[in-house]
């Protein structure tokens, strides 16, 4: 038990530099006594070196760079959550929306039904033109993304022009490109349909096994 | 965990639009890359948003910009181009919603606005919907439809050989054969009614089989029995 510890409350006051009541007998005394002991004390307490208030605002500082290790150590350390059941079917609702707005796969970039391709496999198709006095000819469609040119057709000596294609088995729309700038569908195609551009598209179907020859 | 739940609903309220966003980049991007000018991109891309946000394919409405643009339709046109399929495509959507099928692919979507627009009723896009057995099945099915309407068969008849082949089980090379064995039908003389009378019948008695649904016994002699070098057609002499 220490002398402080003796005291009564109105003691405590009068130490504290609080307001107080009368004291007890020889609590004046005593609290004097232990003012002046801490007074001297405090004198003997060597002054700080400045050395070491540059120590410790460098230790300060150098918390920031622990803090931000500190980040990656909550991200990594397991903990415990507690989650109410609500949020999972808010998150699961969450997710296939998500899933349902994502962009969908770029790869069907020819119109008709290439995204439907029901059959993994191609089919070598020929294509043949006429066309002597053309400078050059070529076929673009869906199955080239419409590219004047992709699959430019070669020309004989009698003028027939002509290319080969490994197309997939389904839907196809196409057309012939007479010297860079002339559309001409194919009147032997399958079928020719509006391109709704005041135009026709000549159609075929290609099966696995193949297009009819003529 | 307030911070946690705070995150997770801003994610959720950012992500939705976020998406949205970076579809309708994606096609302005894609048309920019076919070369199609900024203005004409973002128009498109935005009348593309607006169908994928109705549950319209977008990319099909992309596919017309870029064939419009390479055969230098004017801009004004192809956007109105655009637009009308946009709209065809919300009709076939109906068509085939329809059938039964509350929430059709693009794919079949856009095979049955290309159908209708080849003059296929909404009626008969639902039968050949409602006749394929598989989802996959019902775009190629609307497709070749569109194709016999288009060799000139009566879009009911075009609309029961397709669904006959279907009822029966037929393979989708089978399907797909379909107009190839119509062309060889014409190219042999035959009328778009006889035709169909023999793909519907084996109208002929048998002397020249035809096809029909469930018969897997001889097909046409034009037909090739290889996938290799064949000729879409007769020669086209240009004049």
């Amino acid at each position: 038990m220490t002398e402080r510890d003796g005291f009564s409350a109105n003691a405590h006051r009068y130490l504290d530099g609080e307001p107080f009541e009368e004291l007890e007998g020889g609590e004046f005394a005593a609290a004097d006594r232990l003012v002046a002991d801490a007074r001297d004390y405090a004198e003997r307490i060597p002054a700080l070196d400045p050395a070491l208030d540059a120590a410790v605002m460098t230790a300060v500082r150098s918390r920031a760079g622990a803090r931000k290790r500190s980040a990656v150590a909550w991200l990594l350390a397991p903990r415990t959550v507690s989650v109410r059941p609500v949020w999972v079917g808010v998150l699961a609702a969450a997710a296939a929306l998500v899933l349902w707005l994502a962009p969908r796969s770029p790869a069907p970039a020819v119109q008709g039904i290439p995204a439907s391709r029901p059959v993994a496999d191609t089919v070598y198709v020929r294509f043949e033109l006429a066309a002597p006095a053309a400078r050059t000819v070529s076929v673009a469609g869906t199955f080239n993304g419409w590219r004047v040119g992709a699959l430019a057709m070669s020309r004989d000596s009698s003028g027939l022009w002509s290319a080969t294609a490994a197309l997939p088995v389904g839907e196809h729309r196409y057309e012939f490109v007479v010297d860079g700038t002339r559309w001409i569908p194919d009147p032997t195609a399958h079928a020719e349909v509006d391109d709704g551009f005041g135009g026709r598209n000549s159609v075929i179907v290609v099966g696995p096994k193949g297009l009819v020859r003529s | 965990m307030r911070t946690i739940r705070a995150l997770l609903a801003g994610a959720v309220v950012v992500a939705a639009p976020a998406l949205l966003v970076a579809q309708e980049n994606g096609v302005e991007a894609r048309l920019e890359a076919r070369g199609l000018p900024a203005s004409l991109a973002h128009s498109v891309a935005a009348i593309a948003a607006g169908a994928s946000a109705r549950g319209i394919p977008d990319q099909p409405l992309a596919d017309k910009a870029i064939e419009g643009w390479a055969k230098r339709v004017p801009a004004d046109r192809i956007l109105g181009a655009v637009r009308h399929f946009a709209d065809e495509m919300g009709n076939a959507r109906d068509a085939v919603r329809a059938a039964g099928v509350e929430a059709p692919s693009g794919a079949v979507i856009a095979a049955a606005a290309e159908a209708m627009r080849g003059g296929m009723k909404p009626e008969q896009v639902r039968s050949v919907v409602q006749a394929a057995a598989a989802a996959d099945i019902a775009a190629p099915g609307l497709s070749v439809a569109a194709a016999l309407k288009a060799q000139g068969l009566g879009g009911e008849q075009a609309v029961k050989i397709v669904v006959g082949a279907m009822r029966n089980h037929e393979s989708m090379a089978q399907l797909l054969d379909l107009p190839s064995i119509a062309r060889a039908m014409h190219d042999e003389g035959l009328s778009p009614g006889d035709i169909e009378h023999r793909m519907l019948d084996g109208g002929d008695g048998g002397a020249h089989d035809g096809w029909r649904s469930g018969d897997r016994g001889s097909r046409p002699s034009t037909v090739p029995s290889t996938g290799h070098d064949h000729f879409p057609g007769r020669l086209t002499r240009l004049r």
